[in-house]
């Protein structure tokens, strides 16, 4: 049977640790993860994922970035990116958003609300 | 005795010409009478026949009319059984669909429970997965700004003497200008004395924003004695209520917070793993040795048999 994989690049260990928990509950996917912007670049440098799911402030490089490489990239051009923000930061949001991103996740991040935008974005 | 009339010798055609005439015009009257007689059961025959004809019809009639009826009775019989059936239908669909609302409410009772859990658990592994402080205080940050979403608080912990809070760490206003505390100030007091968590209901936010008390005091306790206390001061807009989990999580850091802390600074003196390890055999056998003097066997194993 055909799986997933997804990059996670967040740089809390929890936080990451939280998203490879709900991403575990989705049949046949398999996670990479990497803790900045520059690690997510290195993977996708050797790797296909068919979903990105990425924080937006993280040093080194942020998810803002990333979103944009992800972009320019004609082989990554088109996998979905989730982003991860705060409630607060409606304009990080926008931005993502505006750079291309496909959907965006709030923090305190929820197990079910990963599930749910993940499996709408691979229709699933 | 009468006399019999006496027959006319003369023959009718002897007969005088009047009485000819007489015979002819009764004859004639005779016979009209007799075809109007014969006209008249014509007609009544025929009158008699078309009333048959109406009486078959109109029992034909009859007899369909009472078959129709029976078909109506019998098609009435059938609408009634399978309205029965419909409303038993219906009853049974109003069962399944609250027997599916009953599964969905439970499946996403189960499914917050899982998410809870899986908070916990990732807050407590990464809690005791570093010796590191300066790592032990981004989880203690990460656990309170992620899982919880605090924005605003300080992590303090308590000099030897137990009377000053020093800041230890925190984010947003509650880390900002104040570095050190008397203990006996009333943001934290009650906590530090009775080592009992002070949450405030978040309805409250209001009330406890205008005295600039904290939302939430956490003392971090070990070995029964409080050694630090994290307050919270401000939550991310959106959080109305506090949720079972955070309650769950206060009580894992109060918990655990001081541990990772005190473990993290003792081995900051330590040269590795293996060093901070170092004499552990020789500190159980002594401790299986001053339980049980008598007693021979392997220390480290006697002392878990003992559950120290």
């Amino acid at each position: 049977m055909a799986g997933y994989s997804c990059l996670v690049v967040e740089d809390s260990p929890m936080m990451r640790q939280l998203i490879v928990f709900a991403l575990s509950r989705i049949k046949n996917m398999t996670v990479a993860e990497a803790d900045d912007g520059i690690a997510g670049l290195k993977k996708l440098a050797t790797e296909r994922f068919d979903l990105i799911i990425t924080d937006i402030n993280m040093p080194i490089m942020d998810g803002l970035k990333l979103v944009r490489k992800i972009r320019s990239d004609d082989r990554h051009k088109d996998v979905p990116v989730i982003v991860i923000t705060t409630e607060g930061s409606k304009e990080d949001r926008e931005r993502a958003m505006a750079l291309g991103a496909s959907a965006y996740i709030t923090k305190p991040i929820q197990a079910p609300q990963v599930i749910e935008t993940v499996k709408e974005l691979l229709r699933l | 005795m009468t006399a019999r009339p006496r027959r006319n010798k003369n023959r009718p055609s002897d007969a005088p010409p009047d009485l000819r005439a007489e015979r002819e015009t009764f004859v004639r009257t005779f016979l009209h009478k007799g075809v109007e007689l014969t006209e008249d059961l014509l007609r009544e025959n025929q009158g008699l026949e078309a009333e048959a004809r109406r009486l078959r019809d109109e029992n034909t009639r009859l007899r369909a009319q009472l078959a129709s009826n029976d078909a109506i009775r019998e098609l009435l019989t059938t609408v009634e059984a399978l309205e029965r059936e419909r409303n038993s239908l219906l009853n049974r669909s109003d069962e399944l669909e609250n027997a599916a609302r009953q599964t969905e409410a439970r499946y996403r009772n189960v499914e917050q429970e899982l998410n809870d859990l899986a908070s916990l658990y990732v807050a407590s592994f990464q809690l005791s997965n570093t010796l590191s402080v300066r790592r032990v205080l981004r989880h203690l940050c990460e656990l309170l700004e992620q899982l919880i979403g605090a924005q605003s608080f300080a992590i303090y912990v308590l000099s030897i003497d137990g009377k000053r809070a020093r800041l230890l760490s925190g984010r947003g206003k509650a880390a900002d200008g104040v570095d050190e505390l008397p203990v006996d100030d009333a943001s934290f007091l009650d906590a530090c004395l009775t080592g009992v968590p002070k949450i405030h209901e978040l309805e409250e936010r209001d009330a406890a924003a205008a005295r600039a008390a904290p939302l939430a005091v956490l003392p971090l306790s070990f070995d029964g004695e409080v050694v630090g206390v994290i307050t919270i001061h401000e939550l991310l807009s959106h959080k109305r209520c506090w949720a079972l989990v955070d309650r769950e999580l206060f009580k894992l850091v109060c918990a655990h917070g001081a541990a990772a802390l005190i473990a993290a600074n003792l081995y900051e003196a330590e040269a590795g793993p293996r060093a901070a390890l170092d004499g552990v055999v020789a500190h159980a056998a002594q401790v299986a040795q001053s339980l049980n003097p008598s007693e021979p066997g392997h220390p480290v194993v006697l002392a878990t048999k003992r559950g120290q």
